[in-house]
């Protein structure tokens, strides 16, 4: 009877509870970073625009689990690099405008500095955390987006994407896996 | 009617020779370094000491004055040679400005516009033992790490003068927008 009523508690509680992709670490040895990520990985190509920077090509690794959407973008500025300071900070300037700004502190990862931003999106459109760093002529973004259908606008996941980031190879887990180059 | 007009005239005199003596504000500019300012009261020019984990030990220049119980200052740091870490460089510095400090402020700050524009961060932070509050600008552009700070001292009495921010908000690098007449600065050489 007890073990019964044992097995139909953790079935339920099994139900209840959406399925988590596990976590992966990745890294990128000629871009010199890593990071960890749940879900199927997906390269893509985007693009960026800043009245600095002008019209950029960027390369972009996306993850989606549990409506939560994880992506890493990389923007090559290695031709105006030696503004790398308000470079970063117009990207920086990008992600929050004409948004509410929950979040804008300093963030600091192995002697880089740069900023991290919580931002709810317009529209109810879900709630974004990113991180921006510069570091060896590209704009590293890593940004995690609570989608409406996951609601769950405190989760912590959000925080352990952009803050599993590194930029010393030493830090990146023995098993991580080797991002693909970009599509061509 | 004339004696209490005379009486408040004098009265008026009184007050105003009570009141602390404002400098006027004269625009400085710098050529060789790139950026032009306003600040009030006598500009002195200085060598001072910068140690970053990051950027190491520097040597800054340091432009300064003091008025009516308001410092202001300007410090320019040199990494010519390391522009690319120039993002780096500039958050390393802003973390330091209100490192164990109370911060009131911290958002960003643009300086000109378009393809001209210079982005870094405006913070405000209130002193440790009530020295102070002082209001920060931080940019690095071409090569130079430009902070702008003011600080109200304590004697000032009031933490409400507008004075920081028309300090903080004159710093320019695009100087054809300098008015005409602006004081030449000196750049002392370093070691």
């Amino acid at each position: 009877m007890r073990l019964t009523a044992l097995a139909i508690l953790v079935g339920a509680t099994l139900m209840a509870t959406p399925a988590m992709a596990a976590w992966r670490g990745y890294i990128s040895h000629p871009l010199g970073f890593s990071f960890s990520a749940p879900g199927e990985l997906k390269v893509e190509k985007g693009t960026y625009r800043g009245a600095l920077a002008g019209a950029r090509d960027t390369l972009v690794y996306s993850f989606v689990d549990d409506d939560i959407e994880y992506k890493v973008v990389v923007i090559d500025m290695s031709d105006k690099a030696n503004d790398a300071a308000t470079l970063l900070g117009e990207a920086e300037y990008i992600f929050q405008e004409d948004k509410k700004v929950l979040m804008d502190t300093f963030g600091r990862v192995d002697r880089q500095f740069g900023r991290k931003l919580t931002i709810d999106l317009p529209n109810n459109a879900g709630r974004a955390t990113a991180a921006f760093y510069f570091i060896n002529g590209r704009i590293i973004s890593l940004q995690a987006t609570v989608l409406p259908a996951n609601g769950d606008y405190d989760s912590p996941e959000t925080a352990r994407f952009v803050d599993s980031i590194a930029f010393f190879t030493v830090r990146a887990p023995d098993d991580a896996i080797e991002l693909p180059a970009p599509p061509k | 009617m004339r004696r209490w007009m005379s009486a408040a005239l004098a009265g008026a005199a009184l007050m105003m020779t009570a009141m602390p003596a404002q400098a006027a504000w004269k625009s400085y500019i710098n050529r060789q370094l790139g950026f032009s300012f306003m600040a009030p009261g006598e500009v002195k020019t200085d060598v001072g000491n910068f140690r970053g984990a990051i950027a190491g030990p520097r040597q800054t220049i340091v432009y300064r004055s003091v008025e009516d119980n308001i410092e202001y200052k300007v410090t320019v740091m040199s990494f010519l040679q390391a522009q690319a870490e120039g993002a780096t460089l500039l958050g390393e510095r802003q973390y330091m400005f209100q490192d164990r400090k109370t911060v009131l402020m911290d958002t960003f700050s643009r300086v000109g516009s378009g393809k001209d524009a210079v982005y870094g961060r405006k913070i405000v932070v209130d002193l440790p033992d009530n020295k102070g509050r002082t209001t920060g600008v931080f940019y690095f552009t071409k090569g130079r790490l430009i902070s702008v700070e003011a600080t109200v001292l304590p004697a000032k009495g009031s933490f409400a003068s507008p004075d920081p921010d028309r300090f903080i908000n004159s710093i320019a690098f695009v100087l054809s927008h300098t008015e005409p007449g602006a004081v030449e600065l000196e750049t002392p050489k370093l070691e």
